[in-house]
Order: C-alpha cells, then sequence, then structure tokens
C-alpha cells in the first residue's frame, strides 16, 4: 500500500492570512462596537463641553446678560425637554423587547423613539422661525451666538441620531434583530441617550439659568 | 437588559419627569439666584445621573468603559475653568466681555438686561475704559 503526497497549491495550502492566529480573543473583555461607542462619546462629551464651557466663561464674565425665560419659549421647550426623555425611555423599552425576543415589541418601540425624535427636531426648527423672524438672528449678540451655537450642535446631533434609529427601524422591520444580535441596537441607544443627556443640561444652562 | 438588572425602567422614566417638572417651577421659585441656580444645577446632576447610570447602563458596566471616561472628568474641568483667568476673570481686558462693536454705529455697546442697547435708541458707549 503507497500514499502519495500531494503537490503543495498556494490556491488550497497557503494561509490566507499572514496575521497569526491565536488560540485566544486579543482584544478587550467588552463588545469592539459598545468599546467604540463609548470612547466616541467620550469625545462628544469633551466637544459639548466645549461649547458649554465657553458659555458658562462667557456668561460668568459678562456684567449684564439677558433674562432666558423673558426671550425664550420655555414652555414650549420644557414641553420637547418631556418629549426627549420619553423617547429615550422608549428606546429603552425596544432594547429591552429585542433582548427577550419580541421582535415585534422592537419595531414599535423604535418607531415610536423615531417619532418623538423627529419630532423634537421639528418643534425646535418652529422655534428658530419664529426667533429669526423676530429677529434674533445668532450674529446679534453675545447671547444668541451661544445659544444657537449650542441648541444647533445638539439639534444636529439629534438629527443623526433620527437617521440612525430610522435605518436601525428599516432593519428591524425586515426581522435583522433577534435575542442573540442586536448589538447594533443597544449602540444606536447608547448615542440617543447621550443625545438626551446632553439636553437635560442644555434645557438647565440655557432656557432656565 | 433593565429589569435583568434590577430595576424598573417605568421608574427612571417617570422619575425624570418628575425632576424635570419640579425644575421648571424652581426655576421660578422667588429665592436669591445662586438657591435658584444652585437647585436647577442639582435637579440637572440627578437627571444626568438617572439617564447616565441606568438608561445608558454605565451603573452595570465594567471597569474598561468606566476607564474610558475617566480621562475625561479633568479635561472637562480644564476646558471650563482654565480659560476664566484669561477671559471672564481678567481686569486687563480692553472691554467687558460681552461689550461688542455694533455693525449700525461702530461703537461698542454692552448687552442690556432685556434687550440689546440699539432697539431702545439708547446705546450705552462702553469704550472708554
Amino acid at each position: 500500500m503507497t500514499s502519495t503526497i500531494p503537490a503543495y497549491d498556494p490556491a488550497v495550502d497557503a494561509p490566507a492570512h499572514h496575521h497569526p492566529i491565536y488560540d485566544y480573543d486579543s482584544g478587550p473583555p467588552v463588545d469592539r462596537g459598545k468599546f467604540a461607542i463609548w470612547l466616541f462619546l467620550a469625545t462628544e462629551v469633551m466637544f459639548f463641553t466645549g461649547l458649554i464651557g465657553a458659555y458658562l466663561v462667557i456668561r460668568m464674565g459678562a456684567p449684564s446678560w439677558p433674562d432666558p425665560g423673558k426671550l425664550l419659549a420655555v414652555d414650549i421647550t420644557a414641553a420637547n425637554t418631556f418629549l426627549l426623555i420619553a423617547s429615550s425611555w422608549m428606546m429603552v423599552r425596544a432594547l429591552d423587547a429585542i433582548q427577550k425576543g419580541d421582535k415585534g415589541g422592537l419595531t414599535r418601540w423604535l418607531g415610536f423613539t423615531v417619532i418623538g425624535g423627529a419630532v423634537f427636531v421639528g418643534v425646535q426648527a418652529y422655534e428658530y422661525t419664529i426667533l429669526l423672524q423676530e429677529g434674533y438672528l445668532p450674529n446679534r449678540d453675545l447671547f444668541w451666538s451661544t445659544f444657537y451655537a449650542m441648541t444647533g450642535f445638539h439639534g444636529i446631533h439629534v438629527c443623526a441620531g433620527v437617521i440612525w434609529m430610522f435605518l436601525i427601524w428599516l432593519g428591524a422591520v425586515r426581522g435583522k434583530y433577534d435575542a442573540n444580535n442586536y448589538v447594533k441596537v443597544e449602540l444606536a441607544g447608547l448615542y440617543w441617550h447621550f443625545v438626551d443627556l446632553v439636553w437635560v443640561l442644555l434645557f438647565t444652562v440655557v432656557y432656565l439659568m | 437588559m433593565s429589569e435583568s438588572h434590577g430595576f424598573n425602567t417605568n421608574r427612571v422614566f417617570l422619575l425624570l419627569l418628575g425632576l424635570t417638572l419640579a425644575e421648571v417651577l424652581w426655576s421660578f421659585a422667588p429665592f436669591p439666584r445662586w438657591a435658584v441656580w444652585g437647585g436647577l444645577l442639582c435637579f440637572a446632576y440627578a437627571k444626568g445621573y438617572f439617564i447616565f447610570n441606568f438608561f445608558m447602563h454605565m451603573k452595570f458596566e465594567g471597569w474598561i468603559v468606566k476607564g474610558l471616561l475617566v480621562p475625561t472628568l479633568p479635561l472637562m474641568c480644564i476646558v471650563v475653568f482654565a480659560n476664566m483667568p484669561d477671559t471672564s476673570r481678567n481686569a486687563l481686558l480692553v472691554h467687558e466681555l460681552t461689550q461688542q462693536m455694533d455693525p449700525e454705529h461702530g461703537k461698542i455697546v454692552e448687552l442690556d438686561q432685556t434687550q440689546r442697547a440699539i432697539d431702545s435708541h439708547d446705546i450705552k458707549e462702553a469704550g472708554g475704559h
């Protein structure tokens, strides 16, 4: 009985990668997506700290400052804040649903979250329209410059979050996620809660103080 | 995830709504400004605490995720407080921080308590110091 050794065929026998293959995971003991999103959120913290910090420095050094309650619609914005917090809560419910394997619950709660975020942006756009019609342009004075800078950048983040969650919702409608595959939903949720968290601070600092 | 971590999502949500309502009411309270502002910051901190720890699950994360955010805390303080001696607390500034040139008149005006000075046709010149 003879055995023949097959000739070396690079297309078959060559290793696909030059990277060494370890028998252990060399990454951090946390999901890479979650690690990345928290790293991104850390940079976002610094971004908004720069904006809010500049506002505080300017305001603390100002001999006088307009009363925001007389210039801004605090009641409408308070209702809008309720809406954003509710939207954040709906996101938590959406993640809870898919972690339990409830695909219908994910689609439903995620849809409510997207609607909540879109309405928030709509109300902010309405507020901007009224203010601009009354002549309160960003270059009017430092109060309005800082107001538009902070709320405007936050609004852009909300828009990005609405688009992101809408895409996640489309995937949910197609049944893309289940109890073992929900990391993308969780990452979008973390971003959305962060946007909510920033607004809680902005509402206090800009509208109430 | 939230129920499995031992907290009730609905309770946190209602707590956040209650805190927001209380915060808005507190902003109209007839107290000294330092008391109103201090209270508002406490309300904002409490709301941020609940969102950060429960909605974002930071309370249940491991040391790696928590450690990611630790360096931002001193950096935040530096950004806010390190600039103050050069700007808002600098007595050597040519003009007060919020004074600016009015593009229509070319004069330095400052923010009024209610409206910009130009609206009341009472421009307060402040360029002499």
